[in-house]
């Protein structure tokens, strides 16, 4: 019989299995942190989070904390949150377009929160505010400006971050990278016409990875240079969606572009 | 992957109505994605039992196994439905024809399939399972009102041997914890579990021994869940417990004949 996946001699799923971590550092490009009020979360503060990172080789988790995206929290106390862990915590400045006087306050205050806040989040889908809308402009013109990336919320079919609004305000912003998180999902057409349309798009994989051939056709369709890891963790086990990457039927090259490739390439190592 | 069996509780096969089986019309194609992935057995249902109907199903699990399955890999899990209609034959007779196919399991779609889950329907056929210790699988997506028709199940049921499934990629600790805490007969499958260190976690709370590797297949892939698993954190004695030796003693356990 063939070697399985796992025991394909020098590959990173032999690594990761035999030793639970390899010899390559882990970007995850999408967390959140602090409780949910629809899942019971066990591991949701920085401490344990962080433990659980640790474990897999994460160097990096870049996060937005549900509170601050949800209204309730600041972004300068997800700051200080971040500051406990400069080893291996990043932040998104989380955005609610409902909230426009905290928009001007977290701009004016950005640079405070830099190094270790590397750009922004949107939620569209959450907040029902299109991502054309203009409470997102002072942002997108910040983020142009200072050639920011944004995690941008996406989903097949979604009015608000569905592929024809994330075409526009791509196509309209071409000095953001824009990170598509979730890349679309189920919508996979959709995201390759705007892959082929806006070369300052990356799509960001959570909750895909061990959806049988998803990966497979992400990598065919769009290439895995465009594809970057997240896990939305504490929602996402690491060593699942890790487990859906190594497990796909693709190239080895292919693993090591979206586990950490791709993101050291956009943003370097020393951030 | 010699030393580290796997035994998928979670898998179907056939051709779904709406398309898409991903390489899950056939056995051949699960068995591949078997190989490929290192898993030894898989426990399958039929893709195609909610749209197809139960007697469709079963028969054509039966063939598909059949037509590829050359080392008795696959074990089948057939739809039960209630006892009134004469659509399935009497339960010491279904149970027996179950073992002589290479069927160790039994599932339900009561939504799909328009009935009724409770005692007046199915009380003398899961009486008899549950007295045999036939596993049968239940999971929120496919009962009236979801988890509560899972919670609602289970009271009606308690001694029943359950295999919980398709818990939802959401967290769904807050509806699973209740039901391990209560129903001795209990287990999870982890398709669709995916919460960090949660597999050891619950674990510790409730018992290894009550929980199964599932893939999930078609609509999974087999390694995501078999890297969580193999580095849950929990002791190798405990992960080999739910890679494969938990699913091996409930089919064992039964009594179909």
């Amino acid at each position: 019989m063939k070697k399985a996946v796992w025991e394909q001699p020098g590959s990173l799923a032999e690594a990761f299995w035999k030793n639970g971590i390899a010899d390559i550092p882990i970007y995850d490009m999408h967390g959140h942190m602090g409780s949910h009020n629809a899942i019971y979360f066990a591991r949701c503060e920085a401490p344990e989070m962080v433990a659980h990172l640790r474990r897999i080789g994460v160097r990096r988790l870049v996060f937005s904390h549900h509170y601050s995206l949800m209204g309730s929290f600041r972004n300068q106390r997800v700051h200080a949150i971040t500051a406990r862990f400069p080893d291996i915590l990043r932040m998104y400045v989380s955005i609610s377009p409902h909230q426009t006087d905290f928009i001007a306050e977290d701009l004016d205050q950005y640079d405070s929160m830099a190094p270790l806040a590397i750009g922004f989040k949107f939620l569209p889908d959450y907040h029902k505010v299109k991502v054309t809308d203009p409470r997102y402009e002072p942002v997108l013109n910040f983020a142009s400006e200072r050639r920011l990336p944004i995690l941008v919320h996406t989903w097949g079919g979604s009015q608000f971050d569905g592929p024809d609004v994330m075409q526009e305000v791509a196509t309209r912003y071409p000095q953001v990278t824009f990170f598509m998180a979730h890349s679309f999902s189920g919508d996979l057409p959709g995201a390759k016409r705007v892959a082929d349309a806006c070369p300052n798009v990356y799509f960001e994989l959570t909750s895909l990875p061990g959806q049988h051939t998803i990966i497979e056709r992400l990598c065919a369709d769009i290439g895995s240079h465009r594809l970057l890891f997240g896990t939305d963790m504490p929602w996402f086990d690491e060593y699942q969606h890790v487990g859906g990457i190594l497990s796909a039927d693709i190239s080895e090259d292919d693993k090591h572009n979206i586990l950490y490739r791709n993101i050291e390439k956009l943003l370097g190592k020393d951030w | 992957m010699k030393d580290f069996a796997f035994f998928d509780a979670q898998c179907a096969i056939g051709a779904p109505i709406l398309g898409n089986a991903r390489g899950g019309e056939t056995a051949a194609g699960l068995l591949a994605e078997m190989d490929r992935n290192g898993v030894d057995k898989a426990l399958v249902a039929h893709a195609n039992t909610e749209a197809a109907g139960a007697i469709f199903a079963n028969e054509n699990l039966l063939e598909l196994i059949q037509a590829d399955d050359v080392d008795n890999r696959l074990t089948g899990v057939w739809t039960i439905l209630p006892a009134q209609c004469d659509e399935l034959p009497p339960p010491d007779e279904f149970f027996a024809r179950m073992a002589a196919n290479r069927v160790g399991a039994l599932n339900l779609f009561p939504v799909a399939h328009r009935w009724q889950a409770c005692r007046l329907t199915i009380g003398r056929l899961m009486d008899a399972a549950a007295e045999r210790r036939i596993p049968v699988f239940l999971g929120q997506r496919i009962m009236d009102g979801g988890w509560r028709g899972v919670f609602d199940f289970m009271r009606e049921f308690p001694a029943a041997t359950v295999i919980v499934n398709g818990v939802s990629l959401w967290g769904a600790d807050r509806n699973i914890r209740p039901l391990l805490e209560n129903f001795p007969g209990c287990h999870v499958e982890l398709s669709e579990y995916w919460v960090p260190e949660g597999i050891a976690d619950l674990a510790r709370l409730y018992g290894a021994e009550r929980l199964l590797y599932g893939s999930g297949y078609p609509r999974f892939g087999h390694g995501s869940t078999m890297l969580s698993i193999r580095h849950s954190g929990l002791p190798m004695e405990q992960v080999r417990q739910i890679a494969s030796q938990n699913l091996e003693r409930l089919l064992t356990q039964a009594q179909l004949v």
